[in-house]
């Protein structure tokens, strides 16, 4: 009896000693969670209401849903969000298509493999900047391209004007986006691929099942959760889209090129500092990203993809 | 399933799909050991002669640009977000993993809320808050939101990993007398080490990526990390100077590509249990 008191009392001592233990690990990482990132969050929010200065001695005084407005009624905010839209409606399904393709293809190869993942993963390890730089360069109005466009292969007469004009800058962007994201897109649905197991190939070959069959009834559904995975990811990639943008066209010509983070940037620290209406701005992205993440998933369901991927 | 002996036609695609992923860089290569004032020439040459290859670019930026101060603040903002996302997910991972607590499911569910919210979109309050802490133009103005950046997606990552950890793993240690320390640092550390290894080589590369705050916090030339470096110089040669610019990028993947060769198998594993976790 002596013993078991003796027991339940260590016992309490130890369940406070290890509570203590839990608030010492959570406490670090929740500290700067809440101070660098709740906290904005919330600001953000309430500073979209106000007219924000930044600052002590100025006041900011409450204008209520006029940031919101502002943004609506934007010309440019709204061109910035088409732009975004394009960007990812194009880069999003193309390098998700080519990835898969990639890694259908390295997955169906012996020798060699590893050489290929490595390489066509070098874009993805490539900083936007450098990339961003040599993309400039290649699409310059006296550059590779156009040199490849007018005097190789008698396309057109005169060079192409890739960086000064809003939609073929924009698809310069575009397509540096989707070379920069093949090697990910291929990297995730190998491991997706490998993780098939091989049975039901086989099962599908006895029961006639030819190559296109075997892609659309058996690889497909076992990848759902990945397509899923590379979805939400690459939507949620291509609204923080900022450095190509920034690096390419700056913008310009006359804010035609912005997407929406460039547009809150210069809208923040241009010359104007509208911080209310990037505020709003900020609140209106994120709410898109998550309600396309929310429907991502609820159309996709990825329990209903044939067990547990 | 195929015939040997037959060529397999996959080598063909995949070495034309080479071709694309590659030619840019080897162009970017080429382009760094041609003279500075030939680079924009037309029509533009791939290849240099051989008579006309020259460093002198690479001399420029080294000796008469800060390159390796540039690379100093860079390497000291990655090894020191890299530590503390680590050290700080594995710590949150642990207990949501683990635990029950109140406010537990709440954490995670605001964790993976975050992980949707583009970064530079607090941008705002985000600056404000660097004012308030005097983080203009320090190393940690960049280091601590890199930190509080990458913790929700390192949370995430390895609380999915923790979560395949055997319990009897932290049953033997409890049996012991040991605490939910001991379990921590004994069981849970070097068993979740891969997936803390996959989550780093993602938040290692980072500064070496991130342009957007780090340009708008590192004012100074004494402080600037590679990706502001190079912009600034960009813009400060009337981009037009692609030579130098070219030595400039080519020096700057140097390190990158060092780190993925050694660490490429955490590359594929991290990618690949976020992928099929879901």
């Amino acid at each position: 009896m002596v013993r078991a008191d003796r027991n339940i009392r260590n016992k309490s001592i130890y369940a406070v000693k290890n509570k203590m233990y839990l608030l010492l690990l959570l406490v670090p990482g929740l500290a700067v969670l809440v101070l660098f990132t709740f906290y904005p969050i919330i600001k953000m929010t309430v500073m979209s209401f106000f007219n924000w200065k930044i600052g002590f001695s100025q006041t900011s005084e409450f204008v209520g849903l006029k940031n919101y407005i502002d943004v609506f009624t934007d010309p440019i905010a709204r061109t910035a969000l088409v732009n975004t839209l394009y960007y990812a409606l194009i880069t999003v399904p193309a390098q998700m298509a080519l990835g898969l393709l990639a890694a259908l293809l390295i997955y169906g190869i012996k020798k060699f493999s590893l050489s290929f993942r490595l390489l066509y993963y070098l874009p993805v390890i490539t900083s936007w900047v450098v990339v961003a730089l040599l993309f400039r360069y290649i699409f310059s109005n006296q550059g590779l391209l156009n040199y490849i466009i007018t005097d190789v292969l008698h396309i057109s007469d005169k060079p192409v004007g890739w960086l000064s004009t809003r939609w073929p800058a924009l698809t310069a962007t575009t397509i540096l986006g989707i070379w920069k994201g093949i090697g990910w897109n291929m990297v995730v649905f190998l491991a997706a691929l490998q993780a098939i197991p091989l049975e039901l190939f086989e099962a599908a070959s006895i029961d006639g099942a030819n190559s296109a069959q075997r892609f659309f009834y058996v690889t497909l559904p076992c990848i759902k959760g990945t397509i899923l995975f590379a979805l939400v990811m690459l939507f949620i990639g291509a609204f923080n889209t900022f450095t190509p943008i920034n690096v390419i066209t700056g913008g310009n010509p006359a804010h035609q090129t912005e997407v929406v983070l460039t547009w809150m940037y210069f809208q923040t620290f241009g010359t104007v500092g509208k911080m209310g209406y990037s505020a709003a701005l900020s609140v209106i992205i994120s709410l898109i990203v998550s309600v396309i993440a929310v429907i991502l998933f609820r159309v996709i369901k990825p329990e209903n993809s044939g067990g547990r991927l | 399933m195929k015939s040997a002996g037959r060529f397999n036609y996959r080598y063909i695609i995949l070495i034309a799909g080479l071709v694309i992923m590659v030619f840019p860089m080897i162009y970017m290569v080429t382009s760094s050991l041609r003279p500075n004032n030939q680079t924009f020439t037309y029509p533009p040459k791939i290849f240099p002669k051989l008579s006309e290859i020259t460093f002198e670019n690479y001399a420029y930026v080294l000796v008469r640009q800060n390159f390796f101060m540039y690379l100093k603040n860079t390497l000291i903002v990655a090894v020191m977000s890299t530590f503390l996302s680590a050290l700080l997910s594995s710590m949150l991972a642990y207990c949501i993993s683990r635990h029950r607590f109140p406010g537990r499911n709440l954490l995670f569910g605001t964790i993976i809320t975050i992980m949707l919210i583009p970064g530079l979109a607090m941008l705002v309050p985000q600056f404000e808050l660097a004012v308030a802490f005097k983080l203009i133009n320090k190393l940690w103005g960049v280091i601590l939101f890199y930190t509080a950046w990458t913790i929700p997606f390192s949370t995430f990552l390895i609380k999915g990993y923790i979560d395949g950890i055997p319990k009897e793993l932290d049953e033997a240690i409890y049996m012991d007398g040991g605490s939910i320390l001991t379990v921590f640092f004994r069981v849970i550390i070097p068993m979740a080490s891969p997936s803390l290894a996959a989550v780093s080589v993602f938040n290692f590369l980072y500064p070496f990526e991130e342009l957007g705050w780090s340009q708008t916090i590192l004012k100074i030339d004494a402080k600037r990390t590679l990706p502001v470096a190079i912009t600034q110089f960009f813009q400060a040669h009337n981009r037009t100077d692609w030579g130098y610019v070219f030595a400039m990028t080519c020096l700057a993947m140097i390190p990158v590509i060092v780190i993925y060769l050694l660490l490429q198998k955490y590359f594929v594993s991290g990618l690949s249990t976020g992928a099929i976790k879901m």
